[in-house]
């Protein structure tokens, strides 16, 4: 049984090296570089502390992390809200017939069409969002003056409030139909028999939604609320393409702020940054799985 | 009208608006890629349609473009094949093996995916210098494929747990060895698995660009998120034409394996709960 079990950890090995190596250890390396000063061409210094405290005084630092979680904030809650209503609303309607409903026709052709913002690359698509944004020649300026919802032309990526709006819009297009899809996923799920019966009981459709829908959708929602909200506090390359953190630091995220500062070759102060974005992704996942009850019922 | 009947239109309603916010940025994209003047809406002239930014972008050879979508292709690809390598025995070894912890092990994995790539590229920089990789292919392929083990460990594993057990017994019983049960019996079985695993791999790794930004310095090894980030154009104004055919040519290969393959990908993202 013993030799058996040894070889159960064989197989387990590749990709436990690997994770090792190209995980753990970099995470390892930054804990201890964050508490060196250490700039490229010079020798690692040992500091203590001083990088955090360098952190702490620096005004960049401060907004940026605002903003981060400013970001997270509004684009988690928008993206959720709008893809339940879409899912909601593209779920299969409740059959009149105690039979189980067709499946959407077309639905694959939704599905396919619902992906490909996700699926592509955000700094590509963030190209497409930096023209439409353009001042002069973008697609969002000229529409809203066509329809008379302004009378100037909105300098959308040169005002902060312009900025922030413009990705959290960038962002929810890009993820609000994931989001959907997942929760659609969750929807079907969801014994159809059971909201039937609800609906001869009398049930209204709000509390057949809040006292059936939502507490059986909570796990599916708990995962996508995990999820966005991980993937919105790393946010990178769409920030970096559509406004490089500007105007003047107001939407640089804490992962463009520590990335410049590694670019710059300071990889002490640049490890501390991600230091402090890793204790609060895994403090808020930590959070989230905890009211997701998810240490039984999965397997 | 019905009350399913109103339901079904509302329901078309919403499909057909939730397409449409999809697909209207890449529209958009095409449109200027194919049009002579990017300013032809602003400026209220007509729709001259022209090939001549496509042409551009794909025969000038300082751009670099078709560097970087090789890149790019080769990453992804090789990517998803070491990754599956890596993936394929241990998903075996936390479905079909005797281990303790088998759980803890599949949670702290999946944990791993929950890092933010900053923290650890730091250090990536500089092994992977020690080791003479920067700007090289194999430099991002190495990285790559460990973060996107998790997700394609956990599609394996839940892949191979629809297999019957009874099968894996019945050859032990025939005299397999348990190599032989993975390579006989479960890889013919987990196909789609593999397949959606390993495309889901690509796209990741075709979509990342933090590592890639920060490990890369030119079209030897830079791939097409970065490469476009970065393009400015040769003169002075912005070339949005050019810009947006740059843009569409490298949001295709994703978007038409996406398209093909929506189904596989559905289903590896939820475990198969999505049928139809």
């Amino acid at each position: 049984m013993d030799r058996h079990r040894a070889g159960a950890y064989l197989f387990l090995a590749p990709a436990g090296l690997w994770l090792a190596l190209f995980i753990l250890l970099p995470l390892a390396g930054a804990i201890f570089t964050s508490l060196f000063r250490e700039v490229s061409f010079l020798p690692p210094k040992f500091v203590g502390l001083a990088n955090y405290r360098w952190l702490a005084a620096d005004p960049a630092f401060w907004t940026s992390l605002r903003f981060t979680l400013l970001f997270v904030l509004v684009s988690v809650p928008l993206e959720l809200l709008l893809g339940l209503a879409c899912a909601l609303v593209l779920d299969r309607p409740l059959p009149a017939r105690p039979l189980p409903a067709r499946p959407l026709p077309g639905r694959a052709l939704v599905r396919a069409c619902v992906l490909i913002p996700w699926a592509v690359p955000a700094a590509v698509s963030g190209r497409i969002w930096e023209l439409i944004y353009d001042y002069h020649l973008g697609l969002a300026n000229h529409l809203l003056a066509y329809l008379r919802l302004i009378q100037e032309p909105v300098n959308w990526l040169g005002t902060a409030p312009g900025a922030f709006l413009a990705l959290v819009a960038a962002d929810a297009w890009k993820t609000t139909p994931f989001v959907a899809l997942i929760l659609l996923a969750g929807l079907a799920a969801i014994p159809r028999d059971l909201l039937r019966q609800a609906e001869v009981d009398r049930a209204s459709p709000f509390q057949r939604f809040f006292r059936i829908t939502l507490p059986l959708l909570r796990p599916v929602l708990v995962v996508a609320l995990l999820f966005r909200t991980i993937d919105c506090l790393r946010v990178f390359d769409l920030i970096f393409v559509l406004t490089r953190g500007g105007p003047g630091g107001s939407t640089a995220s804490l992962s463009l702020y520590g990335g410049n500062l590694f670019l710059a070759g300071d990889f002490g102060a640049g490890s501390a940054v991600s230091m402090v974005l890793f204790l609060a992704a895994a403090g808020l996942a930590a959070i989230f799985l905890k009211a997701g009850r998810f240490t039984r019922g999965l397997w | 009208m019905s009350r399913e009947g109103r339901g079904k239109v509302l329901t078309w309603l919403a499909a057909a608006g939730v397409v449409a916010f999809s697909l209207a940025p890449l529209a958009y994209a095409l449109l200027i890629a194919l049009g002579r003047d990017p300013d032809f809406l602003s400026l209220g002239r007509a729709f001259v349609p022209t090939w001549d930014h496509f042409a551009a972008i794909i025969t000038t050879p300082s751009l670099h473009f078709r560097d970087y979508l090789v890149n790019s292709l080769l990453v992804s690809g090789l990517t998803a094949l070491l990754c599956l390598l890596l993936a394929v025995p241990a998903a075996f070894a936390l479905t079909r093996l005797e281990l303790k912890g088998k759980m803890l092990i599949l949670l702290g994995i999946l944990g791993l995916s929950m890092f933010p790539p900053v923290s650890l590229v730091g250090f990536l920089f500089k092994l992977l210098a020690a080791w003479g990789l920067i700007n090289t292919r194999t430099g991002l392929v190495l990285p790559y494929a460990a973060w996107t083990l998790p997700l394609v460990l956990w599609i394996l594993v839940s892949y191979f747990r629809e297999i019957p057990p009874e099968l894996d017994r019945a050859a032990l019983v025939d005299g397999c060895t348990r190599l032989q049960v993975l390579t006989r019996v479960i890889l013919p079985l987990a196909g789609p698995g593999l397949f959606s695993a390993g495309l889901l791999a690509f796209i990741f790794a075709f979509n990342e660009f933090l590592l890639a930004l920060v490990l890369t310095t030119d079209h030897q090894a830079r791939t097409v998120p970065v490469g476009l980030a970065l393009f400015q154009g040769l003169h002075g104004q912005t070339p949005w034409g050019e810009i947006m055919a740059a843009t569409v040519l490298a949001l295709a290969p994703v978007a038409l394996l996406t398209a093909v393959f929506q189904k596989r990908i559905v289903h590896g993202l939820t475990g198969g709960a999505v049928k139809g």
